[in-house]
């Protein structure tokens, strides 16, 4: 096709032309098997990655059917090598495959005797196989699936897990058919997250990704209906915990009796448990004191939420839960730490995935404004930064005084609407939290302060909320219509997702979110905002550059 | 009448005749040979044969073989028995032909000649360039060494009575057959059993006992030739060889001419980023010649490619004479003048240089990296880097790519195809596989098959440099395959802009300026940072400018951000300002300056403010010091940094001159083309000339000799050493009026009479000085040594070619030798000694 929406480039990424007539199609036809890089205006930016070849084998497509898409969709001659490099990638999953052998129970089989030979020459798969069944055939110890489906991705040929799952403990659980705090109306599952739950259990364990608001706790709760069966999940901190157990017993028949919680404070188990990465990850004389947790019960399913969070000694604990269905929750799978081939090999493929916009444009999630304030620092402030220690640039760029009178402005712009201010440096926050009247919630606040707190904010009793990086994973604030940054920890994109993620929430009334960011000029604070602004731009979300002298009259127009 | 010899036969070869073999063998006019008798000696050297050979295909020497084995050494074979010899186990209909036609082609190359006109046997010395077991035969049994008068008991036996044991191998212990079938197609060399308990003992020794396997020494047996033909039935060959068939994997010709044209853009923009990088800093050479490994490195960094490639460019750079050796100490690598066209030249054009200079180029790339036999690393553009098989060698290969079209081939392909053509030189596939790659990285084939590109290029005559047409086709075919340009730039709000397509130049200039690509291909993903934006500043761009350039190459507005990034590049650009001065002015009283930079008297210096206390100046520090002490104020020195030096950044560029430059180029400049008609009239011109100089009848000595000493053949320049007696024993033979001095007139006919088993007079100087005379029958010219028969005493005598003085035919009065002994000539390679006891 000559005119096709696609370009392929030889460095394995694709550009998807938006206003093609033909793009819808083709992002429905590419997104099973490349990654979504960016997606500014008129050119999305796909890659494809190894595992995301091998994502897109597990969920059943060939070869054949990638390069078809690649060909159809096509404006130039796709690059021959790219052609046979897809080919050769995607021959690999699935050579070899975990099954359970009647006799010897759970054994590696190879369709390629030359990929088992290789793969049992490696010096690391040494100690993981066992003796050889016959020639296509090579017991595995059943305590090391885990470490041994990490071992052949790291070798580059995936193994398919067919082996199965212990059907765990049976423990009914049922979707409630209505919302009991919404005066008890009907609700179901949005088409989507259908699709996601359905996705999963059908692949067996994987991932789902969906973006922040879009009800990832709600596709966990049809996961464990599905399931029937005791359930652990595992979530970042205690807060989130709390949310996960408010929203299962909304979404679900479960009662308080039968959610436990396993974290610093209370030690729980119950048919559904929730534990916190922390208390799991706690060790005492080197040892990991609450590792019994993970047999305590014979779980069914196990959930982990924000896997692009995941804690390695997680991955580690992961590896030997491999005969249990796991399901993975998360906003994006980039890690930074650029961990992703574990997640793959250990929790599982990706299962489903819908970007950001889709959702956006299906009404989920609420479009958002976003707007850089670029502050000049006064002279004096601009010496000082000059001749500061280059570790101490940060911080002095990013506490500098005049943003206390932007964000005061800002405030006032959008008087009465629920509002947060996002912060890293705790004395920054203290004085803004003076400077515009409102309560600071930090690492060192307590949990039920911030419980009640938060039940304020969510019930408009009080309108303003100053929140240090502990807020970035996990809280629920429905109705935060206005974030407002000031400092961040060194451009993370992640944090930025995060971020912006609490303004995404839908609104009851549609209104825009508003997401500002107050940096000031020719810092380091500047770099890291772009940084961070980089990925907002990739998600799609315009954003514009307004210089804070100009503040007045350039938000005039968008505030509504 | 005795049978005409192979100078007789070449001297009765039509005009026609000589100037084809003369084109088909240019060795042999190169230089001019004096008459046609050297012209035939020539011919039989063992240099000329070799280079005829290898130019062969399989075959054709399968066919050269059949007569060499058949029509070797005095004896002769017919044209019907060499197709019976050759036929394959079901002849197809063509066979016959097929021969016929081949046999035709190795009388033009004078390779095989006719004594009578039918009968064919091989040129003198060609059974010299044979295999040790030609055909995979066993020497023939009866040696001239040792004439089988009276044959022993358990002997050999005749090869009359060979089908008789044959038929009696029904009795035979059993395993006989099967060692028979297993030296019956060579190699016709056998272990002997070590232990006597061997199953193989029995039948080895019965066939020994009937003379059908003899004993080549203690461990081995040897299959004779006579046995090893009626085995075979008569045949030498199981038919001809084929050519092999290309692989049947097509690629499509759009993918083929796609790829093709990605490489050619990409070669250009790397040869084009290696001449911009080094236009600013070229890199020292090494001393002994060559880039060093660390500039290569950050080459290849630069270029985001692999060294392999990066030294491939540099070289391809340097084959153009776009890069040299600027001449200075330290040398360092620079761009040519001709560097400044060819950056001006279109993409096409600029493809077309570096590839017409590629094909002729005897410089080998794929060296860079490997250790020579020292085990010294070899670099980029070292000089030494020249193999000068390398341009016919890849002309070869796009030859073979030519002749398997949209098939993609490897190097084991190639080589196969290769094989066939020319089975006597063989490159290793290492070589083919790097020439390959190249072909691939220039863009001369695509996805493994030959690319239209590629095609034009294999059009040039072999071993050429193609011509300005040549080029420019070049240029024109890669034109009409590149994807039509797109002069639209997307630009987006996270600072990225794509090109969907290929950038037009201005485009391609604008954002090569102004941004950082991201990814390349068939478009073009560039990313505006405030560096680059910065960069395109520098430039002489004003922001404004920028963004209006930016604003007509995209059908929808500037982004915001994009807009806010480059305003405030452009705020913060020269904020910092650098100039150049060369002596500064300070003064603590700005009212004292005012006074100085407007006096009309120190305009000459060139000087103006540049902040309310100082000034600085053009002048030379000296210069304004005179100056200002001249107007009455007292100026004060200040300490020796104040000075800037204005650098130009650019280096000058240099010319292509001296050899160390050119044989960068071309390190073995091939000869330029010369259309075929052109050439051929030449040749007709030079046969005429030898007609002139040879009388009908018999060689005279040739006064000219000298002139022909250039042959690549042994002993030549001791025979020119020797100079005086060698003319003094020139007359003397003279007088006998049937001999040569002309050394290789006189190797041409020992050749002759080795190979007729003739006897011939041999005018040598012996050992101590003292010049001989002795009637020899010759056996074998070899390596610079004869080795004879001498007749008189009945010993084999070896004299060093230098030492031969003359050579004089013996007066036809009878047959030169006993019939029984013509026939033969000794074994290529005896690997057993006739008198070795047979097996007890």
């Amino acid at each position: 096709m000559p005119d096709g929406p696609l370009i392929v480039q030889s460095d394995k990424s694709l550009l998807l032309e938006v206003g093609h007539p033909q793009a819808d199609a083709a992002r429905r036809a590419i997104a099973p098997f490349a990654e979504l890089e960016r997606a500014p205006e008129h050119m999305h930016t796909y890659r494809l990655t190894p595992l995301g070849l091998w994502n897109a084998r597990a969920a059943g497509h060939d070869a054949e059917q990638v390069v078809n898409v690649l060909l159809d969709y096509s404006r130039y001659t796709v690059p021959h090598a790219l052609l046979v490099d897809v080919a050769e990638t995607m021959s690999r999953y699935g050579r070899l495959q975990l099954a359970q052998h009647p006799v010897h129970g759970l054994v590696l089989q190879a369709t390629d005797r030359a990929v088992l030979a290789e793969v049992m020459k490696s010096r690391r798969t040494a100690g993981l196989l066992g003796d050889r069944v016959d020639d296509d055939t090579v017991v595995v110890h059943p305590s090391e699936r885990g470490h041994l489906k990490q071992v052949l991705l790291k070798l580059g040929w995936p193994a398919e897990d067919l082996a199965g799952y212990v059907d765990g403990e049976k423990h009914a659980i049922d979707l409630s058919p209505t919302d009991p705090s919404k005066g008890g109306t009907p609700w179901e599952m949005r088409p989507y997250q259908q699709h996601a739950v359905d996705g999963f259990w059908h692949g067996g364990s994987g991932v789902v990704v969906l973006p922040c608001g879009a009800g990832k706790t709600i596709v966990g709760a049809g996961a464990m209906a599905r399931s029937g069966t005791t359930t652990l999940i595992l979530v970042t901190n205690t807060v989130s915990a709390r949310q996960w157990r408010d929203e299962l017993l909304r979404r679900t028949t479960l009662t308080d009796d039968e959610i436990g919680e396993y974290s610093g404070a209370r030690k729980d188990v119950r048919p559904v448990t929730i534990a916190t990465y922390q208390v799991l990850t706690t060790k005492r004389k080197g040892v990991y004191t609450h590792l019994e947790l993970l047999d305590a019960r014979d779980w069914g399913l196990v959930v982990y939420d924000e896997v692009h969070l995941l804690p390695a000694p997680i991955f580690r604990m992961t590896a030997d839960l491999q005969a249990r269905r796991r399901l993975g929750l998360t906003a994006t799978l980039v890690r930074e730490d650029g961990r992703e081939d574990e997640v793959f090999s250990l929790i599982g493929p990706k299962r489903y995935d819908a970007p950001w916009k889709d959702i956006e444009a299906q009404g989920y999630i609420a479009p958002a404004d976003c707007v850089e304030v670029r502050l000049t620092l006064p002279e004096r402030d601009r010496m000082l930064y000059a001749t500061a220690e280059p570790e101490d640039k940060y911080r002095l760029a990013a506490c500098a005084p005049g943003k206390n009178r932007i964000v005061e402005q800002l405030v006032a712009r959008h008087e009465g609407d629920p509002t947060l201010v996002i912060g890293q440096y705790l004395d920054q926050l203290e004085e803004l939290g003076e400077h515009i009247g409102a309560p600071v919630i930090t690492g060192a606040t307590t949990v039920k302060e911030r419980q009640r707190l938060f039940d304020a904010f969510r019930t408009g009793e009080i309108t303003k909320l100053v929140v240090s990086k502990v807020a970035n994973f996990s809280i629920d604030l429905p109705e935060a219509s206005v974030a407002i940054q000031v400092s961040g920890s060194f451009g993370s994109r992640q944090e930025e997702a995060q971020r912006l993620g609490r303004v995404m929430r839908p609104k009851a009334d549609g209104r825009t979110a508003h997401f500002y960011a107050v940096v000031s000029r020719d810092t380091v604070d500047q770099d890291f905002a772009a940084h961070r602004q980089r990925f907002l731009a990739e998600q799609g979300y315009a954003y514009r550059i307004i210089d804070a002298e100009d503040l007045d009259q350039a938000t005039e127009d968008h505030v509504d | 009448m005795r049978m005409a010899t192979f100078s007789d036969w070449v001297r009765a070869r039509s005009d026609e005749q000589l100037v084809a073999l003369l084109d088909h063998r240019p060795d042999l006019a190169s230089p001019s040979p004096a008459t046609l008798l050297s012209l035939a000696a020539r011919a039989t050297s063992r240099a000329s044969l070799h280079r005829a050979a290898s130019t062969l295909d399989a075959a054709h020497l399968v066919v050269l073989e059949s007569v060499a084995v058949l029509g070797g050494a005095g004896t002769t074979v017919t044209a019907d028995r060499l197709v019976e010899a050759t036929a394959p186990d079901d002849p197809a209909p063509g066979h016959a032909a097929d021969v016929l036609a081949v046999l035709a082609d190795l009388e033009s190359l004078a390779l095989v000649w006719s004594p009578d006109g039918t009968a064919l046997r091989v040129a003198p010395g060609v059974d010299e360039i044979q295999d040790a077991y030609p055909a995979g035969l066993g020497p023939p049994d009866r040696s001239p060494e040792r004439p089988a008068t009276a044959p022993q008991e358990d002997g050999p036996v005749d090869a009359d009575d060979v089908e008789d044991v044959l038929g009696a191998l029904d009795d035979a212990p059993p395993g006989a057959r099967s060692i028979l079938a297993a030296l019956m197609w060579g190699p016709p060399v056998g272990r002997v059993p070590s232990t006597a308990g061997s199953p193989t003992a029995v039948p080895t020794r019965w066939l020994v006992r009937h003379g059908l396997v003899r004993h080549a020494d203690a461990q081995h047996i040897l299959l004779p030739r006579h046995v090893g033909l009626a085995l075979r039935g008569g045949r030498t060959h199981r038919g001809l060889p084929r050519p092999p068939e290309p692989p049947a994997e097509q690629r499509a010709r759009p993918t083929v001419d796609a790829e093709a044209v990605r490489s050619a853009q990409e070669v250009v923009r790397f040869v084009t980023e290696v001449l911009l990088d080094w236009q600013e800093v070229p890199p020292h050479a090494l001393k002994a010649g060559g880039l060093g490994v660390r500039e290569l490195r950050r080459l290849a960094q630069r270029l985001e490619t692999d060294q392999t490639t990066t030294a491939f460019v540099v070289e391809l750079a340097a084959m153009a004479g776009l890069v040299a050796d600027d001449g200075d100490d330290p040398a360092s690598y620079s761009p040519t003048l001709d560097a400044d066209d060819w950056l001006e030249a279109d993409v096409a054009q600029r493809w077309a240089a570096l590839a017409s200079a590629w094909l002729p180029s005897a410089r080998a790339p794929w060296l860079v990296g490997s250790r020579d036999d020292k085990g010294v690393l070899r670099n980029a553009l070292d000089p030494e880097l020249h193999r000068s098989w390398a341009p016919r060698l890849r002309g070869e290969v796009l030859g073979v790519l030519r002749s398997a079209p949209l098939a993609p081939l490897s190097a084991h392909d190639v080589l196969a195809v290769l094989r066939w053509r020319t089975p006597r030189s063989v490159p290793p596939v290492e070589t083919l596989a790097a020439i390959l790659h190249e072909a691939h990285l220039l863009g001369l084939t695509g996805a493994g098959a030959l690319a239209p590109t590629g095609d034009v290029l294999a059009d040039v005559p072999a071993q050429t440099v193609p011509d300005a047409g040549a080029v420019t086709a070049l240029g024109e075919r890669l034109d009409a395959l590149l994807p039509e340009a797109v002069d639209d730039l997307l630009l987006q709000g996270d600072l990225t802009g794509v090109v969907p397509g290929r950038p037009s130049p201005t485009l391609e200039a604008l954002v090569a300026e102004s941004a950082d690509v991201e990814s390349r291909g068939a478009a073009l993903t560039v990313r505006f940072s405030p560096a680059s934006v910065t960069r395109a500043l520098d430039a002489g761009r004003t922001g404004e400018e920028l963004l209006a350039e930016l604003a007509a190459h995209s059908p929808t507005p500037v982004p915001q951000p994009l807009e806010y990034l480059v305003r405030d590049a452009a705020r913060r650009h020269g904020q910092v300002r650098v100039g150049a001065a060369a002596s500064y002015v300070r003064v603590e009283d700005p009212a004292l300056l005012a006074g100085i930079v407007d006096d009309p008297r120190l305009h000459a210096l060139g000087m103006f403010r540049v902040a309310p206390t100082v000034l600085v100046a053009a002048a030379p520090i000296g210069q304004v010091l005179a100056a200002l002490r001249e107007r009455g104020v007292a100026p004060a020195m200040e300490g020796p940094d104040g000075q800037i030096v204005h650098a130009d950044r650019r280096t000058p560029r240099v010319r292509v001159t001296g050899r160390r430059a050119r044989r960068l180029v071309h390190a073995a400049r091939p000869v330029a083309a010369v259309p075929p008609e052109v050439r051929r009239e030449r040749l007709a011109g030079l046969v005429a000339d030898l007609r002139r100089s040879t009388p009908p009848d018999r060689p005279v000595p040739d006064p000219g000799a000298e002139d022909v000493g250039g042959t690549p053949d042994q002993g030549t320049a001791a025979d020119r050493s020797t100079g005086p007696r060698a003319g003094r024993s020139g007359d003397h033979v003279g007088a006998h009026g049937a001999g040569t001095t002309e050394p290789v007139v006189a190797l041409g006919m020992l050749r002759e009479a080795a190979a007729d088993g003739r006897e011939v007079w041999l005018e040598m100087v012996g050992a101590h000085g003292v010049p001989q005379r002795r009637r020899v029958r010759p056996l074998r010219v070899d390596a610079g040594r004869l080795r004879a028969v001498d007749v008189a005493r009945e010993s084999e005598l070896t004299v060093a070619v230098h030492r031969i003085v003359a050579v004089e035919h013996i007066a036809p009065e009878g047959p030169a030798a006993p019939p029984e002994v013509s026939g033969s000539v000794p074994p290529a390679d005896p690997p057993h000694d006739p008198k070795e006891p047979p097996h007890a």
